[in-house]
């Protein structure tokens, strides 16, 4: 089963369905991780069809190829830079316009194209129906009908897929733009002839006319004076036309997207709004469209945390029964707490935090995106999260924010932009999770009062809005604005929610599993050897003079890095008490919990900012936080202290 | 396009440049609107309004739309009765 190898990627615009037939094709051999470099996620896989061993990479889902966005940079990179033997365009059926628009930009870029026309039921349903021969005429590119998510015509797809290798490529078609383009196109190609592109003369030329940053950039490192040249013919255009030449070009592109769709499709006027239309209708209603985000919303928080809390406690309760075991096999002695205290509780804490959240997590994240819903959350919450700088997807990772940071942050992959990502990333971090709440409630409600506790609640939600503010002005980028499809309803495919479940989760373990189990046998050590205390000690001025609380908080907080619910353990254990009066004054206990709310993300967090942002923005996060909860807790401190309360 | 009402149809006459304050379009998303179709001549339909001055639905080359009101405030468009 060695045979050759063939490397095919998938292209295709946002919501088409090409994870599904990523899922399809790949079976159990894939590997998701990120671009090198880049917080895109990267999808990998291989399979075995007629003595070939075929490498599939599932191109991130783009709108065009001429944008900046990270997306579609990285896969028209791999592209022309990689060269795949074969690129797959997923295009759906029913919207044939817009994804041609897509295809014709493939085609533009002499990718080797075969197109998967894509779910033809809904199309059908829609009352659209395709004549594909014709349209393989038109684009002289082999079109296979499929339905993904049934798995029609996927084996058809690999079929021709390896057959359009097999006999290479014929010339596709050009793309004919209007004369005036036209003309400007061929003079750019005259002068890119002869200075060896590694990208097709015409498509740079289109991209010079068409302002592409990226390429101007490079061609100005061969020859400066070409993309100056391509400023004034795009001037020249734009005087003609009496819009920016981008949007000319654009222009035409669609309107050949057009005539094409229109020339292969007929559209029979559909009889009554589709069940979608009217889920549609509903959830997106000024007053049902809140009333039912409400209530999913809930259904999410409580599937998520009832459930994965029920887990959690179950899983824990039972790990923790292997302690004896432990103790009877180690002994009492430093052995056993660096082994149990720092190796195996940091599987623990893995376990108990990864398995209960996060796959119940990815699932119904997935299914939410997948199914169209969340696209209709945003649409309701947008103006809201304006608020802070984001847009209207932000909502879900803030309130999963509520229930664990680390399902939050990596949920923080919904947003498009990077900035966006990390904003929301940063902001998330700082929502108390439950583990943040045991603290709340255990400390500050017990002892000061529900009032109190919801005083921090309030003060923590305040903090979110000014950090989300104060992080959208200061980052760099363009301001937020939502643009955003909302698909049709659809079902959702639950083999591919499993599968991307299962090896997201994979890849979170792989971060993870290492950061907390060295963290926790680092920080064990060291309370062994009794640094702990001297860092304590050396802790003091920040903890006992500017926060005003006793000198073991340094402890606390350092093992609060691991689970933040371990502050108040650790506070039970070293005073044998659960009597927390004792140690901690009111005005303590208020400016501690403050602190551990805002202090640091726990280590799992951590990890999942690390995925999501990798090590430098992670770093950056964490380093921010802790500095912040200083400030705030301080401040907190003596704004009681001059308020007179709580003492 | 803020203007059209609910269900009421227009053509995109053109998209102002931003100048990048505010909420929304700078040149990225200029461009973006451009090639999510909303190209100069192009028949769009407003299908709804977010509340609280919300994002707008549109209908446009047979896909929905949602656009936050600051970038759909730019967008020119001619009503058609």
């Amino acid at each position: 089963m060695s045979g050759k190898k063939l490397r095919i990627a998938l292209a295709g615009n946002a919501n088409v369905g090409k994870s599904v037939i990523f899922n399809q094709l790949t079976g159990l051999h894939q590997h998701i991780g990120n671009w090198p470099g880049k917080t895109v996620e990267r999808a990998e896989g291989t399979l075995h069809f007629k003595g070939y061993t075929i490498d599939v990479i599932d191109l991130p889902g783009i709108y065009s190829l001429s944008t900046l966005s990270l997306e579609e940079v990285i896969s028209r990179e791999y592209i022309i830079m990689e060269k795949p033997d074969l690129v797959i365009n997923v295009v759906d059926a029913s919207i044939l316009e817009r994804n041609l628009f897509f295809t014709l930009q493939l085609i533009e870029l002499g990718a080797p194209l075969i197109i998967a026309l894509n779910q033809i039921d809904v199309a059908e349903r829609k009352g659209i129906k395709i004549d594909y021969k014709r349209l393989e005429e038109i684009l002289q590119v082999p079109v296979v009908p499929t339905v993904a998510i049934r798995g029609k015509g996927l084996h058809e797809l690999l079929e021709k897929a390896i057959e359009t290798i097999e006999k290479g490529f014929s010339n596709q078609i050009t793309i004919r733009y209007g004369e005036e383009v036209e003309e400007r196109i061929q003079r750019l190609e005259g002068v890119l002839k002869n200075i060896g592109l590694k990208y097709p003369i015409r498509w740079v030329a289109i991209k010079l006319l068409e302002g592409d940053e990226y390429i101007e950039e490079e061609i100005r490192e061969i020859k400066p004076e070409i993309p100056d040249l391509a400023r004034s013919l795009a001037e020249e255009i734009e005087r003609i036309h009496g819009h920016p030449c981008p949007t000319v070009i654009t222009s035409e592109r669609y309107e050949v997207a057009g005539r094409i769709a229109r020339e292969v499709q007929r559209i029979l006027p559909s009889i009554k709004p589709s069940l979608g239309e009217r889920i549609h209708n509903i959830t997106t209603h000024k007053i049902m469209g809140y009333l039912i985000m409400v209530l999913v919303v809930f259904g999410v928080l409580l599937t998520i945390f009832g459930f994965g809390g029920y887990l959690s406690n179950v899983l824990s309760d039972l790990l923790y029964g292997f302690e004896p075991l432990f103790e009877s096999i180690l002994g009492f002695g430093p052995l056993k707490d660096i082994i149990w205290g720092g190796l195996i509780e940091g599987i623990i804490a893995n376990i108990t935090i990864a398995l209960p959240y996060i796959i119940p997590f990815y699932l119904i994240l997935y299914i939410l995106e997948d199914s169209g819903y969340l696209a209709r959350i945003a649409f309701l919450m947008d103006t809201l999260m304006h608020k802070i700088g984001l847009h209207g997807k932000a909502f879900i990772p803030l309130m999963l924010g509520y229930g664990c940071s680390v399902p939050a942050c990596l949920g923080c992959r919904i947003m498009e932009t990077e900035r966006e990502r990390l904003i929301a990333g940063f902001v998330v971090t700082l929502i108390p999770c439950a583990a943040r709440t045991v603290v709340i409630m255990g400390l500050v409600g017990t002892y000061l009062g529900i009032g109190w506790a919801l005083t921090l609640y309030i003060v923590d939600l305040m903090i979110v809005l000014i950090l989300g503010r104060l992080a959208f002005k200061i980052l760099p980028g363009e301001p937020t604005a939502l643009i955003m499809e909302m698909p049709d309803y659809r079902l959702p495919h639950l083999k591919t929610a499993i599968k991307q479940t299962w090896f997201r989760l994979e890849e979170f373990l792989k971060i993870s599993f290492p950061l907390v189990i060295v963290s926790g046998m680092l920080i064990r050590i060291m309370e062994i050897s009794g640094v702990l205390e001297t860092i304590s000690y050396i802790l003091s001025p920040v903890t006992v003079s500017w926060l005003g609380l006793p000198e073991i908080s340094g402890v606390l907080l350092i093992f609060g890095v691991l689970r933040k619910e371990l502050t108040l353990v650790l506070l039970e254990t070293l005073l044998g008490t659960t009597n927390f009066q004792s140690a901690l004054r009111p005005i303590q206990m208020f400016t501690f919990t403050l602190v551990v709310i805002l202090y640091v993300p726990c280590i799992a967090t951590i990890a999942s900012c690390v995925k999501e942002f990798r090590w430098r923005k992670a770093l950056a996060i964490t380093i921010t936080e802790i500095l912040f909860a200083i400030l705030v807790g301080g401040l907190a401190y003596r704004i009681l202290l001059i308020l007179n309360l709580l003492e | 396009m803020t203007a059209l009402k609910e269900g009421e149809t227009g053509v995109i006459v053109s998209i102002e440049a931003g100048s990048g304050r505010g909420r929304c379009c700078g040149k990225g998303f200029h461009k973006r609107l451009i090639d999510m179709g909303l190209t100069p001549g192009t028949e769009i339909a407003v299908v709804k309004s977010a509340p609280f001055n919300g994002p707008i639905e549109i209908y446009v080359r047979g896909f929905r739309l949602a656009l936050g009101r600051g970038m759909a405030e730019r967008i020119i468009v001619e009503a058609r009765r």
